[in-house]
């Protein structure tokens, strides 16, 4: 693809969509069933005693949890408007760029979450790559930047993702 | 585990993490994923994963995520304090793959009051590097 298809692209970098808002309160069964699934005995997760007496005075949620709690859910269907990010995806998929693959995930804490929490979020798109040859295919990586919020307007956390967006087969 | 940290006056740099290794099943995978309320087929349906061209089910970001978590806590101990994270996932992780979990401190500094340590691990697989990263942690220090 050309110069012009990348600065199209790069025309969307930046641009944030409405607030996002989590399903469901940070909660102490959705902290166990993760650690279960995890095998994470962490006793600041799911030993009430030894958490209460913690410097947190209460159980928090494992920190690596962030992106669970504003999940969409699978059913029922949420009608929102398309988020920048989803055009940027469109736009890369009607290029013929129809692969998808996460290459990197970083996260920083900020403060904890507790039970009872309630997590919101914004993201945006904060970088584009030119056309690269990859293993997989010509592709461009694609950088989202999500930031999270608890109810009392603090930020507890911020995570990035990249994910390559390649042609299969080229 | 319950109770017991390192603190950071015990950490030197250039210290090894335990090799940790883990058995990976179906149950893993798609225990994770919905742990993590990631309802992406590719990390529950093998006939859809095998259409988009993997050869099985392989385990999502967040778990990897909350294997990076558990990894660096299960050798801190509860007070070991998560500050941040960043890894590059590199090959797929599938049921019936051992991983075998490697780390080592790279920096340990302090930071307005904190007594913070870096490690960076390595998650492997048989056919490569499932992900390979960075971690910061905030350790307990003696006398404060």
């Amino acid at each position: 693809m050309g110069q012009e298809f990348y600065d199209e692209l790069k025309a969307l970098v930046g641009q944030e969509g409405s607030r996002l808002v989590a399903v469901d309160e940070v909660c102490k069964p959705m902290i166990r069933h993760w650690c279960e699934a995890m095998q994470d005995g962490n006793p600041l997760y799911t030993d009430e005693e030894y958490a209460r007496k913690s410097k947190y005075g209460s159980i928090i949620a494992p920190p690596t949890m962030l992106l669970t709690w504003t999940m969409p859910p699978l059913w029922p269907p949420k009608e929102q408007p398309p988020h920048p990010f989803e055009r940027f995806l469109e736009k890369l998929d009607k290029a013929g760029f129809y692969g998808i693959l996460i290459t990197n995930v970083a996260q920083k804490y900020h403060r904890p979450i507790f039970p009872g929490d309630h997590i919101t979020f914004t993201y945006k798109v904060t970088d584009v790559s030119p056309e690269k040859k990859t293993g997989l295919g010509m592709g461009h990586f694609v950088t989202t930047t999500f930031i999270f919020t608890n109810q009392k307007g603090e930020t507890v956390g911020t995570q990035s993702l990249t994910v390559l967006k390649y042609r299969i087969g080229f | 585990m319950a109770g017991k940290s390192i603190y950071w006056d015990d950490v030197k740099e250039g210290q090894e993490l335990p090799t940790v290794t883990t058995d990976i099943t179906c149950t893993t995978v798609i225990a994770g994923a919905i742990a993590s309320r990631d309802f992406t087929p590719v990390h529950h349906d093998r006939d859809f994963a095998k259409k988009a061209g993997v050869k099985d089910i392989f385990l999502n970001n967040a778990t990897i995520c909350g294997f990076v978590g558990k990894y660096l806590t299960d050798w801190t101990g509860p007070e070991g304090e998560l500050k941040e994270i960043s890894f590059r996932i590199q090959t797929p992780c599938f049921p019936g793959d051992t991983m075998t979990k490697t780390g080592k401190v790279i920096k340990k500094y302090t930071e307005g009051g904190q007594h913070l340590v870096d490690v960076e691990y390595n998650f492997a697989v048989p056919q490569g590097r499932n992900c390979g990263g960075t971690g910061t942690i905030a350790l307990p220090a003696r006398g404060h």
